[in-house]
């Protein structure tokens, strides 16, 4: 019974942070969006798995919208964008793949002992995953520090995203509907805005990277 | 007496609502209920100060951390029904100021919340209700003072100043006022007071500092004064009244909250700081006004003098207190309370005239105006009882707080203690100086503005006030009038004022009587004998012109300096009669001056043009705030390197930020 929970909650949140670091690794926006769908339906079946564990009906309901939203609708929004307006590969980081590869080990050691008092606090098997959370969480901003894209950047916003909602399924006894629904939302809505202002940036400065941005200043 | 209560909230609020219509009719309605309002303050005030006994009401859901709760000590009804006088008075002239100015909807509804929380400050039983009120009078004042940025790039300027000097005084104060109440466990003042007693020393002198700081900066202390004459001076008539005539009160009665009914077991040292304070304001308050040229802002610099005096009694009483003369300490605070309530009275007299003339003529700047009395009889004459109210000549209210202010200030110097006769003497000092200087603002002020000829098209064009304005300011200059022929009026309600905090032995309805220590007035006796003086110099004349037989005496106008022809630039103006004060105290003032001369082409002989310039910028704004604030400057400069535009750059300060946290947080 225990092993039945524990183990696909176990795979579930471990694709949840390789994604991540997929995310990092990957210097194909196509392959980093494919990661981020892949994260996506990782979150959903964490909080169906809790869900079905906890016998919440609302929760695996929750579950589901995530993994539509977060692991299908979002991913096929950026990607239409990638498709139209950028080529697929995201230029030099502002540092390379392996430095920053170390780097998300580094976050993600931190993101342990960090955690260890939350950890040692609530006593369920599903909170010995919190640091993966708080991990993904740093990994996401650290992706949206190094890469240049304005692409990137938005995978990296959702992968901050999905970390703090893989934390909170991990943390509580489940998200209110109400709350994840409205985090969801805005997510969506901040992604379709994102999307459009990539688009314009594109077409208007001829800008795809972020940096050039700076030309603006003054 | 809660219907009173009720009656002052509701019509205020009313005021609010209608002063934020659309309709025309906005500004008499809401000024209609600002006077209900008052007036209904001002019932409660009387009830309370005529009984002796506290009002009390409080309403514990409507504000977090302790809810509204009204206490209304003697004492704060004293400052209630000063602040509901100036504001029924300001009301009143404010339906006739509207057609010049200050008619919009956010001035109108500004206005009202002003006046509303001016009546609410001193009813505050607890420190929640006070810091409440205390921000909405700065707020709602400090959008008054911005109301003319449209046209007047200045006003933004004085906002700003005022809005940081304001803002920074509150943060002091609920610095101070919060640590207290945590001390106590209780936010209500009475609780405070009870529980001070076992606040260790070092503590009670940080909040009492923190408090002092913040207080004194409303109260137009030096060196926080600055914001106090770019604000008077651009807020529109009716507001820089009640600023001067209300606002500043408030900071006094905040020190005396603090420094004598929350933590009465003060050490000396915090009267000496407060005498120190009070003597410095007023000499540069004084002499300030003595060389402006703007008239309001001479004024604004005349409200920091006598609030240096109010806090040169306050200091008198306090030292008093500390050495054991109880009967000097109280005839000092009634001193400081009275000059404080003559000030109130005739500073909005003079800043409704003021106001007048602004409107009249459209210039506030001394050296454009001149001959007004001719076209503004009734402000003129008002504006004079003001002028000689506020140089305490009798029989005028301002020479009753003058002369208790030398009485306590003397009698203080009998103390055996050195630092108290030390600060006595210097205050004294400091007295007489500001006496004489506030004698040559005044003759300048209403000198230069209202007599001799108009010097520009504005001054000759310029007309009466409307009915309104004149009836504020005639009903102003009656009660200086008033509380100054009969003393009483005023020293009477000040001791009941005081009831619970200090006895003043001071009896005698037209003259004062000093039981207890030796001093009686009777400014009506002295004014009969002035008047008598002046019938016998002028029967003198006659005599001596009838004997002598002048035939043709000629009448030539005042301040013509007795020429037939000649033209409005031979007076004096405010720049020159200033001139020899700025001479006097170069070295304090240190004013830019400027001497421009040119030449005739064909020879250096004759002069084409003198033009002559002195600028008397603050002295401390310049030599203490602007340093700083170029340090500021500099320091943001160098700041800004942080943020150079980019965007992963400041991504990477949030994730900065993020990971000390976590590893601080482990």
């Amino acid at each position: 019974m225990k092993v039945s929970y524990v183990t696909p909650l176990d795979l579930a949140v471990v694709v949840v942070i390789v994604t991540a670091a997929l995310t990092l690794w990957r210097q194909s926006l196509v392959a980093s969006l494919r990661a981020l769908s892949l994260q996506g339906v990782g979150l959903g079946v964490v909080a169906m798995v809790l869900g079905a564990h906890r016998r919440d009906p609302v929760l695996v309901f929750v579950g589901v919208l995530v993994l539509l939203i977060k692991g299908a609708a979002i991913p096929r929004l950026i990607s239409r964008v990638v498709a139209r307006d950028h080529p697929g590969r995201e230029g030099s980081p502002l540092i390379n793949i392996p430095a920053s590869l170390v780097g998300a080990g580094l976050l993600t050691l931190l993101a342990f002992g960090a955690t260890r008092g939350l950890v040692a606090l609530i006593a369920t098997p599903a909170a010995r995953l919190i640091p993966f959370g708080v991990a993904t969480t740093l990994i996401g901003f650290f992706a949206m520090v190094v890469r240049r894209r304005a692409v990137s950047q938005i995978v990296g916003l959702l992968t901050i995203d999905n970390g703090i909602a893989l934390t909170a399924f991990l943390a509580t006894s489940g998200v209110p509907l109400v709350v994840e629904l409205g985090v969801s939302l805005d997510v969506l809505l901040a992604v379709a805005v994102l999307r459009v202002l990539a688009g314009h940036l594109h077409r208007q400065f001829n800008i795809q990277d972020l940096d050039q941005l700076r030309d603006l200043h003054d | 007496m809660t219907r009173l209560l009720a009656l002052t909230v509701v019509a205020g609020l009313a005021a609010i609502a209608w002063g934020a219509l659309s309709s025309r009719a906005r500004v008499p309605l809401s000024a209609l209920a600002l006077v209900v309002s008052s007036a209904g303050a001002a019932t409660l005030a009387v009830r309370v100060l005529a009984t002796g006994t506290n009002f009390a009401w409080s309403q514990t859901n409507v504000l977090p951390l302790g809810g509204l709760d009204v206490r209304l000590t003697p004492l704060g009804a004293l400052f209630v029904l000063v602040s509901a006088v100036v504001a029924i008075a300001s009301s009143v002239y404010w339906t006739g100021y509207a057609r010049h100015a200050m008619a919009g909807r956010s001035a109108s509804a500004s206005f009202a919340l002003f006046t509303l929380s001016l009546l609410v400050v001193p009813m505050a039983g607890n420190v929640t209700t006070f810091l409440f009120a205390w921000e909405l009078m700065a707020l709602s004042s400090l959008i008054l003072v911005a109301h003319d940025h449209a046209r007047r790039p200045e006003s933004i300027s004085a906002a700003r100043w005022y809005a940081v000097m304001t803002q920074g005084g509150a943060g002091a104060i609920t610095l101070a006022l919060v640590g207290l109440a945590a001390h106590a466990h209780s936010t209500r003042f009475s609780a405070i007071a009870t529980a001070s007693t076992h606040l260790s020393g070092a503590v009670a002198s940080t909040f009492f500092l923190f408090a002092l700081a913040g207080f004194a900066s409303k109260a137009g202390v030096v060196p926080l004064h600055v914001w106090l004459p770019k604000a008077h001076a651009e807020a529109p008539g009716p507001v820089s009244a009640l600023m001067s005539g209300a606002m500043v009160n408030l900071g006094v009665y905040g020190i005396i909250l603090v420094g004598r009914t929350l933590l009465p077991q003060g050490p000396q040292w915090w009267w000496l700081v407060v005498s120190l304070l009070g003597g410095t304001t007023a000499a540069v308050g004084a002499l300030y006004a003595a060389t402006s040229r703007d008239l309001k802002r001479l004024l604004a610099y005349s409200t920091s003098d006598n609030m240096g005096l109010v806090l040169l009694a306050l200091g008198a009483s306090g030292l008093s207190l500390s050495t054991q003369h109880p009967r000097v300490a109280s005839l000092a605070l009634a001193t400081a309370m009275v000059l404080l309530v003559n000030h109130s009275l005739f500073k909005s007299t003079l800043f409704l005239g003021a106001g007048a003339v602004h409107a009249a003529t459209g210039s506030r700047n001394m050296d454009e105006l001149g001959g007004l009395s001719r076209l503004m009889p009734l402000t003129s004459v008002t504006f004079l009882v003001g002028a000689l109210a506020v140089s305490a000549i009798p029989p005028l209210n301002g020479f009753t707080g003058e002369w208790l202010l030398f009485q306590s200030l003397l009698h203080s110097l009998a103390s055996h203690d050195v630092a108290s006769v030390v600060a006595g003497t210097l205050a004294v000092a400091a007295m007489a100086l500001t006496g004489g200087l506030t004698i040559i603002a005044f003759v300048k002020a209403f000198g230069i503005t209202f007599l001799g000829r108009g010097r520009t098209e504005r001054a000759l064009g310029a007309h009466e006030a409307t009915f309104s304005m004149r009836v504020a300011q005639g009903a102003l200059a009656l009660a200086c009038v008033a509380t100054g022929v009969v003393p009483y009026l005023l020293v009477g309600v000040v001791a009941r004022g005081l009831a619970g905090v200090a006895s003043p032995s001071i009896s005698g309805w037209a003259t004062l009587r000093l039981s207890s220590l030796s001093g009686a007035l009777t400014p009506l006796f002295l004014s009969g004998a002035l008047l008598g003086a002046l019938a016998l110099v002028a029967g003198w004349r006659t005599l001596v012109q009838r004997r002598h037989g002048f035939a043709n005496v000629a009448t030539l106008e005042a301040w013509g300096s007795g020429r037939h022809h000649q033209s409005p630039q031979m007076q004096y103006t405010a720049t020159s009669y200033g001139e020899p004060i700025l001479r006097v105290f170069d070295d304090v003032l240190r004013p830019d001056r400027d001497l421009d001369v040119s030449h005739v082409v064909e020879s250096r002989y004759y002069l084409e043009r003198i033009r002559y310039r002195a600028s008397n910028e603050d002295v401390i704004e310049r030599f203490l705030y602007r340093p700083a604030l170029a340090l500021l400057r500099a320091w943001a400069r160098r700041v800004r390197v942080l943020a150079n535009g980019s965007v992963h750059r400041y991504l990477a300060y949030g994730l900065a930020a993020l990971v000390v946290i976590l590893v601080i947080l482990k």
